[in-house]
């Protein structure tokens, strides 16, 4: 007799011997997607950062440099450069920590923990973007304002001369405007992570229902 | 209405997982690595899930999209699925039914089966599982022609594995 036909006569008999999965046991596996949304911030996070380099060469051109070496800021840009990329590089070893954590776990106890630190690292990280931005506009405002003389041909500059209510309508004016800035940045940033971070909290609620 | 797409799928899946274990036999050698290629297929499925219209039937639709993924997996990482033991999860048959020479004949053969490449392979196990060659065609995204022209080109190759 054929060969194949021999096994295919006895092929149902190994059945009783297959493994079986609870509901329960199958539905954990659907957990495992946790891991791949956790991938994805690591992989936005890569693009968010070639992005903002590719924007910050094009944006820093000689014109930019030379701009900045009258306002006396040369030196200290390139150190603001310098310590943002270290903690956008921080950012990064953290996000491909919490990838390589959670897809390796495999009990639920582990995994949801892991889910709550890479929500927090998230969180935290858009918090860091949005202070260092803030902060960095506000001193190169401040610093533009006490050096505008040397960048400006001011002929008459009496024009040009504040009195109190001026600064306190400037100053307000000036809070609103970054004010919207990053409102409109959290959202931004709202949208890149918010439903990843939307699915890994439904994806922790499941767990945590289940473990009840 | 998301968590009844889950339980609708979860339930579908825990009544046909044989299906899938049978498979993750037949692509892998040990049962860690059976497990994996569980895992992987149970998220790949869950993923094609919202595709699925019910126009085939759920079993059918499964043995697509699990073998896809055992073929590909399989594919990655060669080294992986088929370094391991063999007989840890070899084909079982009840001792008691069986005599020794019947039961060390289908082993045999299981394991000239598992010496295949990963594509007839699929295309074995889709035959045993008793489908028609139009069947196997639609599954794997091969001609009925070529379908069986390709299971007597595997038939011979198991002859010359069994008798060398």
């Amino acid at each position: 007799m054929d060969e194949l036909e021999f096994l295919k006569q006895n092929w149902k008999k190994q059945e009783e011997h297959l493994p079986r999965l609870s509901y329960d046991e199958i539905y954990k596996m659907l957990w495992k997607r946790s891991s791949s949304i956790v991938k994805w911030i690591f992989v936005i996070s890569i693009v968010e950062l070639l992005l903002s380099t590719l924007l910050s060469i094009y944006m820093a051109d000689a014109n930019y440099w030379a701009q900045m070496e009258t306002l006396h800021l040369k030196q200290a840009t390139i150190y603001v450069y310098i310590i943002s990329y270290l903690i956008t590089f921080y950012f990064i070893y953290c996000f491909y920590r919490n990838y390589r954590r959670i897809s390796s776990t495999d009990d639920a106890a582990t995994l949801m923990k892991n889910i709550i630190k890479t929500r927090k690292t998230v969180k935290t990280y858009i918090a860091y973007i949005l202070i260092s931005t803030g902060v960095y506009s506000v001193v190169i405002t401040w610093f533009t304002i006490q050096n505008h003389q040397m960048v400006q041909d001011v002929k008459d500059a009496s024009k040009y001369t504040f009195d109190t209510m001026d600064w306190v309508k400037f100053t307000v004016a000036g809070f609103i405007i970054l004010a919207i800035f990053l409102v409109a940045l959290w959202l931004f940033y709202r949208l890149i992570y918010g439903i990843l971070l939307g699915r890994l909290k439904r994806n922790y609620k499941e767990l945590k229902k289940l473990e009840m | 209405m998301k968590s009844n797409l889950e339980h609708e799928f979860v339930s579908n899946l825990e009544k046909h997982q044989n299906i899938v274990h049978k498979i993750c036999r037949m692509y892998t050698n040990d049962r860690e690595a059976h497990n994996d290629l569980f895992q992987e297929v149970t998220i790949q499925l869950w993923k094609a899930y919202p595709k699925f219209r019910g126009d085939s039937k759920f079993s059918t639709w499964m043995y697509r999209v699990a073998l896809n993924t055992a073929i590909t997996l399989y594919r990655k990482s060669k080294k992986d699925l088929h370094t391991q033991n063999f007989d840890e999860v070899s084909f079982k048959i009840k001792a008691e039914v069986y005599d020794d020479e019947v039961e060390q004949q289908l082993q045999l053969m299981y394991k000239a089966v598992k010496e295949l490449n990963d594509i007839d392979k699929a295309l074995v196990f889709l035959y045993l599982e008793d489908q028609s060659y139009k069947e196997i065609s639609d599954t794997l995204g091969i001609s009925e022609v070529n379908a069986r022209v390709k299971m007597n080109r595997i038939k011979k190759t198991l002859k010359n594995i069994l008798n060398p």
